[in-house]
């Protein structure tokens, strides 16, 4: 197996998980209490059984179980996420709209917590069982421990409140109407709070992991092959050490995009940022059960394709590749 | 004169393990141009002596007394910047597992080139022109291809020749090689040694050569030390040491290696207990999309004798184990019969097969796994008897005398394996085959995991007991000195099929396949031992 | 009883283990101490800890913090229990199955593992419990469908690598049955890594119940340490103690689980055995 039929075959995963998706999307529907019909006629106000029968026949609700998939699917094909009850537009339309601020925010706590990771993982390697070492162990175990959303409350009583170094909440400063680099430099200031949050988490993970992995492989006989070059410790630990230990790291960072977005949306509505977190709790709240629905598959087609990218990234880091996994 | 000169090294090892000292006041002398070799059984210090002058201890192990000498100069007394300077350029070192040794994820051209340039300022085309010829001299073929490939796309014995390149890349006066050939099959192995000792020959270096095995020492080294529990027993020329050694130890050692002096002859005529035709066993390799499969054992036919051992010979990937698991229904056959006291068990159900599975037993080759770490041995020796209906009494009660049979004080049966050595783990696992009364008895590579002299007396069991108990035995192995100490008959395989088959004493003494000849001429120490 | 004195004798184990003590007696014990119930009104709102009766302050709407805390407990480490017995007890079986017998089976699993993987949980455990209507016993469910792949796959590599060891084929050849092979041979030998994961998963079901009911979607009819949070979100300003003190039981709660599981692990890991 070669590295673009590795890359062929996950291709094909990824759109397997997509369809596996929206199937158990479309069961998931029907968890809920009554059909779409019984509430759009308990939205509507009245419902006699000839309107309830009539709106069953409209949405094909009738229709055999499998009839019923079959369109699902093909509706979601075409994007058809269907209508937000409270909204009353397409649900993707939403989703879309609040879609970029959610990346946003995640995609900057990844970088933080990656590039922090790396660094601190790789200072506690160096010296096992030093202060150092010791500091980066306490903090990932506070970190496990502690719940996200109450870090984040934590944070803007520390640095909101009583510092008032950062603003407490949204995306940029209501009112101020701010454009270009002002604009850009108040949606970053913004951001620090509710992205270290997001962050801190996964950099205490990435720390933990940068380190394990740097120590095994630190043991690994082809380090002693280095050494025993006589090349400069530094070209060992980079050339050698980090560059083996970081393999696992790509594939961990795909792994882990999913725990992200749970802690996005925990995050954004601490922070009241706009983005699709706060939207999943709106419909929660308003019981909105086709944009919470839609939500669960775009993040889940997101994360499925940010494992693809993951997964290029590890065919190109390890030539093993072509051993098959 | 002495190029290295070891005075009183000693190696303290960590404070929490089991002995305080790896090395124990060990005098060395290598002279110039010559290969000197370090000879012991595990836990020797053979090897700790070897890092310790490459200035490579392991984490936590420091030399902490007596000086090691190179060129007059005290390696121990050196800045760690200046033994960085030495190691790859004065003193070089090449490892027993070339895949361990090679990184994975970087091509062998820059893994070359690093060790040039790391102490020659050439340029990266200059040092890739400087490995290709390296790797030509070393006897590689496909230079060029070879420097773009990374270590898991070579050989065993192609990676070998890669550490041993680069290893030379910038003459070193001395080469430190530890087990270098233990990991590969005999006849790379042979090669591998023919390469240390012509380019040690061409340029003159010194060679410090850690091994086990006194084969491997009658065939390459000038002169050897014998190491046992950090010490050195004895050293001296090693034709002199060979002739007359002076220590009961390194008699011992000495006798451990099989000889092939006493073959067995073949028993005479008898019906077989077993007879295996064209027996056929296949393997889907890959994933879920790849359909290709391999034939690891193919159409391959023997007997099996009461009271006879049949050995099973060949290299890593020929099919002996395979075709060992078969024959006992630990895999599936796809093809062909194994007729068992005239019923053909080949393809059995496992209802079917249980009432024979009692009859015929296994050891196995790791005497680390082959015992369940949480059940005592107690428990793992009557579990048989017990899953044949015997009442656990009656089964402890036959314990015992089965424990002494195979050499093991039965009041230690309470105890967990962990609390045993190699050696009587494997006696374990024979009292748990035993346990059943078995009429057909594997081995499979059953004393490869051992040391010398702890092999000896396990084959040696072996042997008293397949006497006693009227066995017949299938010993697979990858050794030839071991199938000509143990074997009636030999069956050479490779690539799951038979290469050969007859009498041990014909086939040793004229082997009628080139693989065959092959095999006993890379016998390390034939011919000298 | 070595086991319990390698366990013992991390210092970070034997807080866990006391800490852990400690709070599920307060769990048990509540009903006693507490008996009017987390709910009852007791005084003024917002009143700090140290008022007169009020060891933990009071809430919003004149409830006592100290209450709601000791039977907050009860729920998360109901929750936290429940739904991991759950998991490992669906992710064990097939797992061990898979792992064992291979082929379609083993396929299908990991492929399901691999989807439970990749895909967001906690969103599509938010669909979930919405779905099924928030309560305790949806939140259980939920937090138990979504967490059993990930005890599957533990056992099925545990499985899959002691299946092939020189052990289990020997008890093979000595015709021992499957299921006695499985109970045996494997699974002593598999446990460790069971139970380090099940007691880490313990405190992670916490961490996700307490999420649930922050957003609302907790048992409406119960008070959680996740809830009290949530309802206390407009009084973080001025009253600290009501959203730092469940927070903090969280916390501890959680770290005295990890301790524990990390303790586990050291003194089930074979290769720290002499």
């Amino acid at each position: 197996m070669n590295r673009l039929q590795f890359i062929a075959m996950r291709l094909v995963k990824t759109a397997l998980v997509t369809v596996a998706v929206v199937v158990l999307s479309f069961f998931l529907i029907r968890l809920a209490p009554g059909d779409a019909a019984t509430v759009m006629a308990g939205q509507s106000g009245y419902a006699d059984e000839a309107f309830m029968k009539n709106l069953r026949a409209e949405y094909g609700l009738d229709q055999p179980l499998p009839v019923q998939l079959a369109k699902y699917l093909g509706a979601v094909a075409h994007g058809d996420l269907g209508t937000s009850y409270v909204r009353r537009q397409p649900v993707l339309a939403v989703i879309l709209e609040r879609l970029p601020n959610t990346l946003l925010l995640d995609a900057f706590a990844l970088v933080v917590a990656i590039a922090g990771g790396v660094w601190l993982g790789g200072i506690a390697a160096r010296k096992p069982g030093s202060w150092g070492d010791a500091a980066v162990t306490v903090l990932a175990m506070l970190f496990y421990a502690v719940p996200q959303f109450w870090l984040g409350m934590m944070a803007v009583l520390v640095f909101a409140v009583w510092l008032a170094w950062l603003p407490p909440f949204g995306i940029e400063t209501m009112g101020a109407d701010f454009t270009g680099m002002a604009r850009l430099g108040d949606i970053a200031q913004h951001m620090i709070l509710p992205g270290m949050t997001l962050a801190l988490y996964f950099l205490a993970s990435y720390a933990r992991l940068t380190r394990t992995a740097m120590l095994e492989v630190a043991d690994a006989d082809f380090v002693k092959t280095a050494r025993a070059k006589g090349i400069s410790e530094r070209q060992v630990a980079r050339r050698h050490i980090l560059r083996n230990a970081l393999i696992p790291l790509v594939t961990y960072a795909g792994l882990q995009a999913s725990i992200l977005v749970g802690g996005s949306v925990l995050v954004e509505n601490v922070f009241s940022w706009p983005g699709i977190g706060t939207l999943a709790y709106d419909a929660v709240t308003a019981r909105d059960n086709p944009l919470l629905l839609g939500i669960f598959i775009i993040t889940a087609i997101l994360v499925s394709l940010f494992n693809l990218l993951t997964d290029i990234a590890y065919s190109i880091a390890d030539p093993r590749v072509e051993l098959g996994r | 004169m002495s190029l290295v000169s070891t005075r009183d090294l000693t190696v303290t090892l960590p404070p929490d393990t089991d002995r305080a000292h790896a090395v124990d006041g060990v005098s060395l002398e290598i002279a110039k141009n010559e290969i000197v070799c370090i000879v012991g059984e595990s836990g020797s210090g053979k090897s700790i002596t070897a890092h310790a002058v490459m200035g490579l201890l392991p984490r936590g192990v420091r030399a902490t007394g007596g000086e090691i000498l190179f060129d007059g100069v005290d390696l121990l007394k050196e800045a760690p910047d200046a033994m960085r300077k030495r190691r790859g350029r004065d003193i070089a070192m090449i490892f027993q597992d070339p895949m361990a040794a090679l990184n994975p994820v970087v091509a062998i051209g820059k893994q070359v080139t690093e060790q040039i340039r790391a102490h020659c300022a050439v340029t990266e085309r200059v040092a890739l022109a400087q490995a290709a010829d390296l790797l030509g001299q070393m006897g590689l073929k496909d230079a060029s291809g070879l420097l773009k490939a990374y270590p898991h796309q070579l050989s065993g014995g192609q990676r070998q020749r890669v550490m041993i390149a680069m290893a030379l890349s910038l003459l070193p006066r001395l080469l430190i090689a530890d087990e270098p050939t233990t990991a590969l099959d005999v006849t790379t192995q042979a090669q591998i040694l023919k390469l240390i000792k012509r380019i040690q020959a061409e340029r003159e270096m010194s060679v410090l050569f850690i091994t086990h095995d006194f084969g491997v020492v009658a065939d390459i080294a000038d002169r050897v030390a014998v190491m046992r529990h950090g010490r050195v027993l004895e050293s001296g020329a090693t034709a002199q040491v060979l002739r007359e050694p002076a220590h009961s130890y390194t008699r011992a050692l000495i006798a451990a290696v099989p000889s092939g002096d006493n073959l067995l002859a073949p028993l005479p005529d008898a019906a077989p207990l077993m007879a295996v035709t064209g027996l056929t066993k296949r393997f889907r390799r890959g994933g879920f999309f790849a359909r290709n499969a391999v034939t690891a054992v193919d159409n391959v036919s023997l007997t099996l004798k009461r009271g006879e051992t049949l050995g099973i010979v060949g290299e890593s990937g020929s099919g002996k184990s395979t075709l060992a698991r078969c024959v006992i229904r630990l895999l599936d056959p796809e093809e062909g019969e194994i007729l068992f006291d005239g019923a053909d068990i080949a393809h059995l159900s496992p209802r079917g097969l249980k009432p024979l599975r009692r009859r015929i037993q296994m050891v196995f080759q790791d005497p680390f796994s082959s015992l369940n770490p949480r059940q005592t041995v107690a428990d793992i020796i009557t579990a048989g008897p017990r899953a044949h209906g015997e009442s656990a009494k009656a089964a402890l009660a036959r314990a015992a005398d089965i424990l002494r049979l195979v050499g093991l004080n039965p009041e230690t049966m309470h105890r967990l394996p962990h609390e045993f050595s190699g050696g009587q783990r494997q006696r374990i696992g024979l009292a748990r085959a035993l346990m059943l009364k078995p009429d057909i008895l594997i081995a499979d590579e059953p004393v490869s995991a051992l040391d010398v002299t702890v092999q000896a007396q396990v084959l040696k069991l072996l042997d008293d007991v397949r006497r006693q108990m009227n066995l017949a035995m299938l010993f697979i192995t990858h050794d030839m000195r071991v199938a000509a100490q143990v074997c009636h008959r030999v069956m050479v395989m490779r690539h799951g099929q038979v290469v050969e088959a007859g009498p041990t004493r014909d086939v040793f003494a004229a082997p009628s396949s080139d693989y065959t000849r092959a095999l006993l001429a890379a016998i390390p120490g034939r011919g000298t031992l | 009883m070595r086991f319990a004195r390698r366990f013992f004798s991390r210092p970070t184990a034997l807080i866990g283990f006391a800490l852990f003590a400690a709070i599920a007696l307060v769990a048990l014990l509540a009903p006693v101490i507490f008996a009017r119930g987390p709910f009852s009104i007791v005084g003024m709102p917002l009143l700090p800890p140290g008022a007169p009766g009020l060891l933990a302050g009071s809430d919003v709407l004149g409830r006592d913090m100290a209450v709601g805390l000791a039977y907050g407990a009860r729920i998360s480490l109901l929750v936290g229990i429940a739904s991991t017995l759950f998991a490992v007890g669906i992710g064990v079986l097939l797992g061990a199955v898979a792992g064992y017998y291979g082929g379609l089976v083993d396929d299908l699993l990991m492929r399901v593992t691999e989807f439970f993987q990749i895909i967001p949980s906690f969103v599509l455990l938010m669909v979930l419990v919405a779905f099924l209507q928030p309560s305790l016993g949806s939140t259980v469910i939920g937090i138990a469908l979504v967490t059993w792949p990930q005890v599957a796959r533990v056992v099925r590599g545990e499985f899959l690598s002691l299946r092939n060891r020189e052990f289990v084929q020997a008890a093979r050849t000595l015709g021992e049955s499957d299921a006695r092979i499985i109970f045996t041979q494997i699974l002593p030998n598999a446990l460790p890594p069971i139970v380090v994961v099940s007691s880490m998963m313990v405190g992670s079901a916490i961490l996700t119940e307490s999420a649930l009911s922050f957003l609302g979607l907790g048992d409406p009819n119960l008070l959680s340490w996740g809830s009290m949070i949530g309802g206390a979100r407009s009084a973080m300003w001025v009253a600290w103690w009501t959203t730092v003190l469940p927070g903090l039981s969280i916390m501890v709660t959680v770290l005295a689980l990890n301790f524990i599981g990390d303790g586990l692990n050291d003194a089930l890991n074979p290769r720290r055995r002499g």
